[in-house]
C-alpha cells in the first residue's frame, strides 16, 4: 500500500526523528550516486537546498509549527522558471538562461520552505513522449534503466519513482504528467487548465499546457495540489481551485458513483494494458461503484487536433528564441537576420524544428482554414462531447498510455507512431478536463501499467476520491530500489 | 489626362496610460534604454501578459469620439514575425474582432472620411544602428497603442493634412493620448493610389510607412502621388509595396526584400481571455466624454457669436477652451474674453506644446474678474489692456494691480471738465479742426484719455469734445 | 502532398535554415504528418465555434505602476550588450 511519504516525513521531522538537513542530505548523496544511471537531473542545486532545511531545523528547535510541504525534499521540471537557477527546457537555445523572477508554482512553494535538490530533466521544450529529445540525453525509468521514463516530464518522474525528491511538479501538455509517471509506475495528475498558474512555465502550447505534481501515492498528489492550486493575477487565464481542498474528500466512501469507460479509449491498446484496465474495473465495481460503458466517436480526431492546435501555438511561442536577449546566440552571421536564423537552427533540435514548421503550416495563409481553423472547431465538439459524458457518469476510466514504457532509443523512428502514444492523453487537455494516472499493474517482463481518471472541469477531487480508493484496495505501486529508502 | 489621389491612413497613436498595455512598468517618454522594462514586457520565457483596464477604455473612448460602433465582444489575437524590436516574435495585436467599428471623420468641407476599424495593440521597441552594429531598446516595448484604420476616402493633400490634424485634436481633447508626432507618440502610414478623374475603379497602391511629421506626410503624398502619375503616363504600371519616406531628399523608396514577404499568421492569443463590453459600459464612457472640439467650434460661433476663425484657434487645444469657458463665466460679452486670450495672452504661449500645456501667469478666475471690471463700466478697455499685460507678467489679480480710483469709474462731471480743459489748452488742435482737419480732433481725445488715466470712453468724449467746439 | 519548395517557404517564415542534406528527409516527414493531420478534414462534423479553452472574460490589470527591473538584470542574460542595449553586432564574415 502506498502511503502519503509527505505525512509520513513531516511526522519524522517534527518529531525531531530526523533533522531536515540529514533528510536533504541523504537525497543529495542519493543524487550524486544514482543520476549517473537515471539522468533524471540536470541542474543539482545543493546548496539552496542546505540553506533551505538549515531554516526548516531553526523553526523546529524553536519550537515553531511547520507546514506540511515545509522541509521536504523535492524537484521542478526544468521548464518551470526559478530565480538565479538555470531553467533550460533541455534545449541547447536555453543551455545557460537564468531566469530572473520566480515561476508563480515555485514561489507558493519557496515561501513554503520547500527544499528544491534541482531541476529535471525534460524533452526539448516539452516536446516527445520519451524524454529522449532532451539535449542532456533522455532520464531512464527507475523499474529497468535500459527502458525509457517516458515523457515529457521523463526527469521528474524518474527522479521520483527512483526516491530522488519525493515530490516533483512537471508540466502536461497532451500528457507529459500522466504517460511519464504511468512509465514510472507512480501518480501523475494533469489538473484542470486554470487550475495551477502557468506564470513561469516557459511555454510548449499556451492553451493546452498544465503544472501539476508527480508523486508516489494519490494522498501525496492530493497534498502538493491543494497546495498550489491558487488563483494567480499574473496569470489572465488563471482560476486556482474551486471548492474546499481534495483531501478533505480523499478517503470518502465511493458507493454508488458512475465509473465510465469509453470503447474509444481502448481501441489499438496492448492486451496487457487491456487487462489491467479491465481489472481495475472490477476493483470499482467491488468497491460498490458503477461501471458505465459508452461512445465517445469524437475521440477519433483528438491526436491530429491535438497536433495542429499544439504545434501552432508552439511555433509562435518558441518564435522569441532569436538570440538577442537570451540564450544561446550563433557566433558568426552576416547581419541579425541571419544571425536569428543560425541560432535557432544550431540551437533547436530536431523534433523541436519539426513541430514549429508544422504549426507555422497549419497557420499560413492558404492553410489556415483547412487546418487550424478546422481543428478548433473540432476542440469544440471534443468538449462538447465530455460534456455529455459526464452526464452519464461521475469520472472515466482510461487507459494512460496504450503501451508500457519502451526501451531507450526505440522511440523515435516513425513520427506517426511516436505521436500514437498520446492518444489517451491528449483528448484530457484538448477539453481542460483534470486527469490523474495511477499505477494499475505490470507487464510481464516487470514495467509499470497506469491507469487514467478523467473528472469534469474542476472536477480534481473526485478523480483523486476514486484514485485513492482504488490505490488503497489494489495494492500496486511496487517502489524501486533506487535512491533514499525510508 | 487629370488624376486624383486616393489615399487612406492606418495611425498609431500611444495612448497616455500609465503603464504599459500588458505590464506595470511606466510608459513615461525618455528614460535611459531599457529602464522602463520587466521579464513581461523583454518576453522572458513563461511570463504572461495580463491587460491594462486602461486601455480598453480608452480605446472605447477613441471610437466613441469618431463615431463608431463598438464592439460586444472582442479578444486579442498575435501577429507573428520576427524583428528584433519585437522580444516575443508575435504582437499582441487585433484581427478580425477590433474593439470598434465604423466610425468616421467630418472634414470642414463637409466630406466624411470613413474609419474601418480602431484597435488595440502593443507597441515595438526601438532600434538603433551604430557602428553598423544594432542595438536594442526595450523601453518603448509594450507601451499600448490604438491603430485608426481608415478607408481610402481621402483625395487631397489637404484633406489628408486636416484628417490627420482632427484626429489629433479629437485624441487629445478626450485625454487618450498626447499625440506628439515628433515624440513618435502618433505615426502615420499611407496608402496611396492614383486613378484618372471620373474613374470610380482602384489604382493599385503603395504604402508609406511611419511617418512622424505632418508636413512630411503632406510633401511624401505629392511626391508619390506625381511618381505613381508619372509611371502611369510613360506606360508603366505602379508597383504594390511598402515605401519609406525620406525627408532629407524628399523621396520614397522601398523597403523590403523579397525573402521578407510577410504572412503572419494571425492567431487568437491563449494568453489572454475574452473581452466583453457590455453597452451599460459603453454609455457609462459616453458621460465621461467632453464636448468634442466640432460640437464646440458650432457653438461658439452660433451661440457666442465669434467668429469662426477664433473659435477655431480657441477650440484647437482643449485646455484652452476650458479656459476661455471659465473666463466667460457670468461675463456680458464673450467677444472679449476671446479677444484677450487671442491677441495679449497667446503671445505668452508661442509652441504647440506651449499651447497644448497652457500654463499661464493669468488664471482663468482672474481673467474673468477683470472682464467683471469692464462689464460694470469700473475700467475702460485701454485700462484693462495694459491690467492684463501686467498680470501676464506678475500673476497678481486685477484688484491687486489697479488702486481704488482706477476702479471708481469717472463720473459725468469731470468727464464734461476734462473735455472743456482740452479744448482750452489746445487752440492749435481746434483751429485745425474748424478748418476741416478731421484729424486734430484725435488729439484733443487723446488730451482727455491721458488725463482721465485712462478711464474715459474715447467716443463718448470726442462727441463731447465736438459739441464744444460747434 | 508537401513539396520542397513549400517547406523552404514555411522554413523562412519560422527563422530556420534548412540545409541540402536535411530537405529530402524532412519533406517526407513533415508529409507524414501533415497527411495525418489532413485526417480531420474526413471529419463529417463541421465542429462547434470554439476559441477560449475556459471562457472567462475580462481578467483585466488596473494601470497603476510598479517599478521595472534593473537594468542590470534585463541584461544578465544577453550575450552582447552595449550602452545600456542589447547588442547585435555586425560581423561581416
Amino acid at each position: 500500500m502506498s502511503e502519503s511519504k509527505i505525512a509520513k516525513l513531516h511526522e519524522m521531522l517534527v518529531s525531531k526523528e530526523i533533522s531536515c538537513k540529514e533528510l536533504t542530505k541523504q537525497y543529495i548523496d542519493a543524487i550524486e550516486k544514482d543520476n549517473e544511471a537515471l539522468n533524471a537531473y540536470v541542474t543539482a542545486t545543493p546548496e539552496t537546498a542546505l540553506e533551505t532545511a538549515g531554516k526548516v531545523d531553526e523553526k523546529i528547535a524553536k519550537g515553531e509549527n511547520i507546514g506540511l510541504l515545509e522541509g521536504i525534499p523535492m524537484t521542478l521540471k526544468d521548464n518551470i522558471s526559478t530565480d538565479g537557477i538555470k531553467t533550460t527546457c533541455c534545449s541547447k537555445i536555453l543551455e545557460d538562461y537564468v531566469p530572473i523572477y520566480d515561476a508563480t508554482v515555485w514561489n507558493i512553494l519557496k515561501n513554503q520552505n520547500a527544499v528544491l535538490l534541482g531541476k529535471t530533466n525534460m524533452d526539448e521544450f516539452a516536446m516527445g513522449s520519451s524524454c529522449e529529445t532532451s539535449y542532456f540525453g533522455g532520464a531512464k525509468n527507475p523499474h529497468n534503466v535500459n527502458h525509457v521514463a517516458g515523457g515529457s516530464s521523463g526527469g521528474v518522474a524518474s527522479a521520483v519513482g527512483g526516491n530522488l525528491a519525493v515530490y516533483g511538479l512537471g508540466s502536461d501538455t497532451g500528457g507529459s504528467i500522466r504517460q511519464p509517471a504511468s512509465f514510472c509506475g507512480i501518480v501523475g495528475l494533469k489538473p484542470t487548465y486554470g487550475a495551477v498558474s502557468r506564470y513561469g512555465l516557459i511555454a510548449y502550447a499556451s492553451s493546452f499546457d498544465q503544472i501539476g505534481p508527480i508523486t508516489t501515492s494519490v494522498e501525496d498528489t492530493a497534498i502538493v495540489f491543494d497546495a498550489v492550486s491558487q488563483y494567480d493575477e499574473k496569470d489572465s487565464t488563471s482560476q486556482g481551485r474551486k471548492g474546499e481542498p481534495v483531501t478533505a474528500t480523499l478517503k470518502n466512501d465511493i458507493k454508488g458513483m458512475k465509473i465510465g469507460i469509453a470503447r474509444e479509449y481502448l481501441d489499438g491498446v496492448r492486451d496487457d494494458v487491456k487487462e489491467a484496465i479491465d481489472k481495475a474495473a472490477a476493483v470499482y465495481q467491488s468497491l460498490g461503484a458503477e461501471i458505465v460503458y459508452f461512445d465517445l466517436p469524437a475521440l477519433k480526431y483528438a491526436l491530429p487536433v491535438y497536433y495542429i492546435l499544439a504545434c501552432a501555438e508552439a511555433s509562435s511561442n518558441l518564435g522569441r528564441y532569436d538570440g538577442i536577449r537570451y540564450g544561446y546566440k550563433a557566433d558568426s552571421y552576416f547581419d541579425v537576420n541571419d544571425m536569428i536564423k543560425k541560432t535557432r537552427s544550431n540551437g533547436f533540435g530536431d523534433e523541436v524544428k519539426k513541430r514549429i514548421l508544422l504549426g507555422t503550416y497549419v497557420l499560413s495563409s492558404g492553410y489556415y482554414d483547412a487546418y487550424y481553423k478546422k481543428a478548433q472547431n473540432l476542440r469544440g465538439t471534443i468538449v462538447n462531447a465530455f460534456q455529455n459524458a459526464f452526464n452519464v457518469c461521475d469520472v472515466i476510466l482510461a487507459p494512460t498510455v496504450p503501451m508500457t514504457a519502451f526501451e531507450n532509443g526505440h522511440a523515435v523512428s516513425d513520427p506517426i507512431e511516436t505521436y500514437l502514444t498520446d492518444i489517451c492523453t491528449v483528448p484530457v487537455n484538448i477539453a481542460g478536463l483534470p486527469g490523474v494516472s495511477v499505477p494499475c499493474g505490470y507487464n510481464s517482463k516487470g514495467m509499470p501499467i497506469g491507469m487514467q481518471l478523467i473528472g469534469n472541469t474542476f472536477g480534481e477531487a473526485k478523480i483523486l476520491n476514486a484514485a485513492w480508493q482504488y490505490e488503497n484496495a489494489a495494492d500496486i505501486f511496487k517502489p524501486t530500489d533506487f535512491g533514499v529508502q525510508l | 489626362m487629370k488624376y486624383e489621389m486616393v489615399a487612406g491612413f492606418e495611425t498609431h497613436v500611444e495612448l497616455a496610460t500609465n503603464t504599459k498595455i500588458f505590464c506595470s512598468c511606466t510608459t513615461q517618454f525618455g528614460g535611459e534604454p531599457n529602464t522602463h522594462c520587466c521579464p513581461v514586457c523583454i518576453g522572458l520565457p513563461g511570463t504572461l501578459p495580463k491587460l491594462n483596464k486602461k486601455v480598453v477604455e480608452y480605446a472605447i473612448k477613441a471610437g466613441l469620439a469618431t463615431n463608431c460602433e463598438i464592439a460586444e465582444i472582442s479578444k486579442m489575437d498575435r501577429k507573428n514575425y520576427c524583428y528584433p524590436d519585437l522580444p516575443k516574435a508575435y504582437q499582441i495585436s487585433q484581427f478580425d474582432m477590433p474593439l470598434c467599428e465604423h466610425g468616421y471623420v467630418e472634414l470642414s468641407n463637409g466630406r466624411k472620411i470613413r474609419l474601418t476599424r480602431i484597435h488595440i495593440e502593443e507597441d515595438a521597441g526601438k532600434l538603433v544602428h551604430s557602428r553598423g552594429n544594432t542595438l536594442v531598446d526595450y523601453n518603448r516595448g509594450g507601451v499600448p497603442l490604438i491603430e485608426i484604420v481608415s478607408e481610402p476616402d481621402i483625395r487631397t493633400i489637404d484633406e489628408a493634412r486636416e484628417y490627420v490634424e482632427k484626429l489629433q485634436l479629437i485624441m487629445r481633447y478626450i485625454g487618450v493620448s498626447d499625440c506628439k508626432m515628433q515624440e513618435g507618440s502618433m505615426r502615420c502610414d499611407v496608402n496611396i493610389s492614383v486613378r484618372p478623374v471620373g474613374s470610380e475603379t482602384l489604382g493599385t497602391r503603395t504604402e508609406i510607412k511611419n511617418m512622424n511629421s505632418i508636413n512630411f506626410i503632406a510633401k511624401a503624398m505629392e511626391y508619390e502621388f506625381n511618381r505613381q502619375v508619372d509611371l502611369i503616363e510613360s506606360g508603366e504600371k505602379v508597383v504594390q509595396e511598402t515605401l519609406r519616406y525620406d525627408d532629407v531628399t524628399n523621396t520614397t523608396s522601398s523597403m523590403r526584400g523579397k525573402e521578407d514577404a510577410n504572412d503572419y499568421r494571425y492567431f487568437r492569443d491563449p494568453d489572454l481571455v475574452t473581452i466583453n463590453v457590455p453597452r451599460e459600459r459603453v454609455e457609462e464612457i459616453k458621460a465621461t466624454l467632453p464636448e468634442l472640439p466640432a460640437a464646440k467650434l458650432k457653438r461658439y460661433v452660433e451661440e457666442l457669436g465669434l467668429p469662426e476663425a477664433d473659435a477655431q484657434l480657441l477650440t484647437k487645444y482643449r485646455r484652452i477652451a476650458e479656459y476661455y469657458e471659465e473666463a466667460i463665466q457670468g461675463t456680458k460679452n464673450p467677444k472679449t474674453a476671446a479677444n484677450f486670450i487671442i491677441g495679449q495672452i497667446f503671445r505668452h504661449v508661442e509652441n504647440e506644446a506651449e499651447k497644448e500645456a497652457f500654463n499661464i501667469n493669468v488664471s482663468a478666475e482672474n481673467l474673468n474678474a477683470l472682464i467683471k471690471l469692464i462689464d460694470s463700466g469700473k475700467i475702460r478697455m485701454n485700462l484693462a489692456k495694459s491690467t492684463l499685460d501686467k498680470m501676464l507678467e506678475t500673476g497678481k489679480k486685477p484688484s491687486e494691480l489697479l488702486s481704488e480710483s482706477d476702479m471708481a469709474g469717472l463720473d459725468e462731471n469731470t468727464l464734461n471738465d476734462l473735455c472743456r480743459q482740452a479744448v482750452k489748452s489746445n487752440p492749435n488742435a481746434v483751429n485745425d479742426y474748424k478748418n476741416g482737419k478731421e484729424k486734430a480732433i484725435k488729439s484733443l481725445v487723446g488730451f482727455v484719455m491721458k488725463n482721465s488715466r485712462g478711464k474715459a470712453d474715447a467716443l463718448t468724449a470726442e462727441s463731447k469734445i465736438k459739441e464744444l467746439i460747434k | 502532398m508537401v513539396s520542397k519548395e513549400e517547406i523552404m517557404k514555411i522554413a523562412i517564415l519560422s527563422k530556420l535554415f534548412v540545409g541540402e542534406d536535411e530537405i529530402d528527409g524532412l519533406t517526407e516527414d513533415m508529409d507524414k504528418i501533415i497527411a495525418f493531420a489532413d485526417t480531420i478534414n474526413n471529419a463529417s462534423d463541421e465542429g462547434t465555434d470554439f476559441d477560449n479553452i475556459n471562457n472567462l472574460s475580462n481578467v483585466l490589470r488596473e494601470d497603476e505602476v510598479i517599478p521595472s527591473y534593473d537594468r542590470e538584470k534585463i541584461l544578465a542574460n544577453a550575450k552582447d550588450s552595449d550602452d545600456g542595449c542589447f547588442l547585435v553586432k555586425n560581423i561581416m564574415k
